[in-house]
């Protein structure tokens, strides 16, 4: 069987790269006790599978990975487990056991949730959001292995709101589209023509779509 | 911290490189509450965060210091150079890891010292702590700042610094340090003193209660105590039985990288093989191991709680532990199915381990580290080291069966009666070691090739051995030695690399410096020198400038030969090994003679009178016994 464990990974810890990340929960999976598979071949490690990397620097408070087990365990066993042998800035929060056939839940990704905590909201920033959003091309240079290169975003903003100092955003992040939350504010504030003021960034949910409706990646 | 530097450090991190290295928040970092203790640790480590946590000694007092109900240890290390200067320019305050508390919030600051060049660090740290450097400066609330360390056998060019050294075993005199500072302290006793309750404790050293007079010439004419608490002679304390003694079964696990990423297991302390340049192997005598039982409690609870994939031995010769290989049988067998390494201490690897090594692919290949040290028998007969070439060709021999294919071959140059001779000696071996690989048949050697990298430092005499009074080479003589080595290393499959003389000969001045030598690396640190050991913050134009500032000449600390008469900065301590003994052995380096293993027999070097060696009562040697080869890990 498969855990799909869902985690946080706390504001203190996201100075933290996806390596050290993997590292670590690797760690606290070898000292929980739990029946792991591990990979073949000379050097072999912990099978673990996140289902989207996080960018350092941001908190996450509903991360993903997959952990294949050798054996079944009970969803309630397996968090009581591996709760113990995690730091506090890394708390699991749920765990839900599924077949080995299930696909992997990097492949069922196609959207996250985001906020941003503004440290200053520009004047009339409702409208500047709503300006942004009317209009039919949102074009931005994107990095790309052969370069820049100019990208329509618009269809990857799935939601955009400004809740007090807060944005919170919808955005695409599959394999196929992914807008990061940090072009959309650089478009954003570009578009506003204000300078960016610093914000702290932190992805809130991963969603997956079933019947066309974004639901929790967990879930699916 | 406050709320505004909070926020300010959160900013920071941003802004510098490898900014994980700050956050601490570690599996297995202790986290007291803050009020509920009576007394408050810091323990600093004078280097960045990567070095200062591989480090063991930290995390034994750590854990010793945490397992106390009255005290709270936390952990500080030297920033980088990009974050030092932000902390400095934003006024940001040096902070614990674990609290994020200012070190003036602290009872104890506490360094440890483990090399010279990272003096110039602990100035640093005290002053982003903004504590004044010298002792005399600081004011009753602030905290006491202690060392110990293997460098603190030398205290004195940290004198003006340090308010209180522990000399010797750091877990043995701890609790006794702690409490006679926290009972001072509750008892709102004046600062000094405290600092005599603490001079009354054995392995102690106060140095504001001792004076130094010097000689026209520059030598030390006296040193005595001013005060009657204080003690002539500071004596080393020793951890009688290591098994009884406290180690840590629970370590923090970054979650950066770091130098040394793994569990490690003491399994003993000291060295008996007298190599004569060597100071740990003086220092840390007797030796003591640590019981297979007790090692295999440590290790499975080492391995529950950290999770780590590797596990490493550690002691100054692994090899001579007389349970290795039931050991290494032992750790193997348990950690096959947890898919934990052991790696092992590169030599010895005699039948039973070569049989472990065919079954499993537990061990590292990683790179086989051997230390010869000279390049000649001679030259090694003068420095004690107990190794022939035939024990190394057999060594890389063996590890070249086992599928190693690249060798590190340790040299120092400039020691004592080296000629051009020695130094070929050193091409010459290197080229047996490839000989040897080419020896092995084709089916059983690795398919990569050999490579073999000689690495030749610069020799440093050091306090308590007996090349204590020894001269340095002059840095000129350094730099020709190194280009007839470039020159006898041009090897097919050798690879040569050579260390930074500025570097060995201000290490020489601070190993033997006296009291003086403290303006030399405050004035250094004044001039911007920090992160010594690392090549590009190293200043060696500064540090000159320095001794200048101070009207003291580095040559007369590096390059000059001592007569025995002369009064010694550090000959106040007593490490246990007796200058006579040192003088002697000086002496039979001088006549190309060697000194057996005293696990054959007794040589008498001081620290039989105290009791505390085994090895006296029960030599478990014949002097037909084999040793093997004593090359390090």
């Amino acid at each position: 069987m498969k855990m799909i464990v869902v985690f946080e990974k706390a504001p203190r810890l996201r100075l933290i790269g996806h390596l050290d990340l993997m590292r670590a929960m690797q760690r606290a999976l070898r000292r929980s006790g739990l029946p792991l598979r591990y990979s073949q071949g000379f050097n072999p490690h912990i099978l673990l599978t996140f289902a989207a990397p996080l960018s350092v620097g941001m908190p996450g408070k509903r991360e993903i990975m997959e952990v294949p087990l050798e054996h079944d365990v009970t969803p309630e066993d397996f968090v009581q487990k591996l709760s113990s042998a995690l730091p506090p800035d890394l708390p699991v929060l749920s765990a839900r056991p599924v077949d080995e056939r299930h696909p992997a839940p990097m492949a069922l990704l196609t959207a996250a949730v985001y906020e941003a905590q503004l440290e200053q909201v520009p004047d009339n920033f409702q409208q500047t959001i709503d300006g942004f959003l009317a209009q039919k091309e949102i074009n931005v240079m994107r990095k790309t292995k052969s370069g820049l290169k100019p990208s329509d975003i618009r269809p990857m903003i799935y939601d955009l709101r400004l809740q007090g100092g807060t944005l919170h955003m919808a955005l695409a992040l599959s394999e196929k589209a992914t807008c990061k939350p940090d072009l959309l504010l650089q478009s954003l504030f570009e578009f506003a023509q204000t300078e960016r003021p610093r914000a702290l960034i932190t992805r809130l949910q991963l969603l997956g779509e079933e019947d066309g409706v974004f639901k929790p990646l967990e879930s699916l | 911290m406050n709320e505004q530097q909070s926020i300010l450090l959160e900013q920071l991190l941003e802004q510098v490189q490898k900014p994980a290295q700050y956050i601490g928040g570690e599996m297995n970092s202790v986290i007291k509450d803050w009020d509920s203790v009576r007394f408050r640790f810091a323990f600093c480590f004078p280097d960045t965060y990567e070095i200062g946590m591989s480090h063991l000694g930290m995390k034994i007092l750590y854990h010793l210091i945490n397992s106390r109900q009255d005290a709270l240890c936390e952990r500080v290390f030297m920033p980088a150079a990009d974050m030092a200067d932000r902390m400095r320019q934003s006024g940001l305050p040096l902070f614990s890891w674990e609290t994020r508390h200012l070190l003036t919030e602290f009872d104890i600051i506490g360094f440890t010292l483990q090399y010279e060049m990272s003096y110039t660090n602990i100035l640093e740290m005290l002053d982003l702590a903004r504590i004044p450097a010298y002792r005399d400066q600081r004011t009753d609330d602030m905290p006491f700042v202690v060392a110990g360390g293997p460098c603190a056998f030398n205290p004195e060019p940290l004198a003006p610094f340090i308010d209180a050294f522990m000399i010797g075993d750091g877990e043995d005199v701890m609790h006794e340090l702690i409490e006679v500072i926290r009972d001072g302290r509750e008892a709102k006793k004046e600062k000094i003193d405290i600092l005599r309750d603490l001079a009354r404790l054995e392995g102690v050293y106060v140095p504001a209660l001792y004076q130094a007079e010097y000689n026209e010439d520059g030598t030390l004419r006296a040193f005595y105590p001013v005060d009657d608490a204080a003690p002539k002679v500071v004596k080393k304390r020793v951890v009688k039985d290591l098994s009884a003694a406290i180690y840590p079964d629970t370590i923090p696990v970054p979650y950066t990288e770091i130098v040394h990423d793994r569990m490690v297991l003491e399994i003993m302390r000291g060295c008996t093989r007298g190599c004569r340049f060597c100071q740990a192997g003086m220092l840390y005598r007797p030796v003591r191991e640590r019981s297979m039982d007790r090692l295999l409690e440590l290790a499975d609870k080492l391995q529950q709680s950290t999770g780590y994939e590797e596990m490493s031995l550690s002691s100054l010769s692994s090899g001579d532990f007389s349970c290795l290989p039931q050991l290494i049988q032992a750790l193997m067998d348990r950690y096959r199915d947890k898919r934990v390494g052991v790696s092992l201490p590169s030599m010895r690897i005699d039948n039973i381990v070569k049989q472990s090594l065919e079954e499993t692919q537990q061990v590292k290949k990683s790179g086989l580290t051997l230390a010869p040290e000279a390049g000649t028998q001679r030259l090694r007969d003068v420095i004690n080291k107990g190794v022939t070439e035939d024990d190394l060709i057999r060594s890389v021999t063996d590890a070249f069966e086992c599928g190693w294919s690249s060798v590190k071959l340790y040299f120092m140059m400039g020691l004592p009666t080296e000629t051009d001779e020695d130094l070929r000696g050193i091409g010459d071996l290197a080229k047996k070691v490839v000989d040897a690989y080419y020896r092995v048949p084709k089916e059983m050697r690795s398919k990569n090739g050999v490579r073999v990298t000689a690495s030749a430092s610069v020799f440093v005499p050091k306090p308590f051995t007996p090349f204590q009074w020894a001269a340095q080479d002059t840095m000129e003589t350094v730099h020709e030695k190194q280009a007839s080595l470039r020159e006898y290393l041009k090897l097919k499959c050798v690879h040569f690399n050579w260390h930074e003389s500025g570097l060995s000969m201000l290490e020489a001045c601070i190993s033997r410096g006296d009291r003086r030598i403290g303006d030399v690396i405050y004035a250094a640190w004044k001039r911007g020198c920090r992160l010594d050991g690392w090549n590009e913050h190293f200043k060696f134009d500064q540090w000159i400038e320095a001794f200048h500032d101070c009207g003291l000449t580095p040559d007369f600390y590096a390059y000059r030969e001592r007569p025995y008469e002369e009064l010694l900065p550090w000959q106040f301590i007593d490490a246990g090994v007796s200058q006579e003994y040192l003088k002697k052995e000086n002496e039979k380096a001088r006549q190309v003679q060697t000194t057996k293993d005293c696990r054959h027999g007794c040589n008498g070097c001081g620290l039989h009178t105290w009791g505390v060696c085994d090895w006296v009562k029960h030599p478990p040697l014949k002097d037909s016994d084999k040793m093997s080869a004593p090359l390090f890990d």
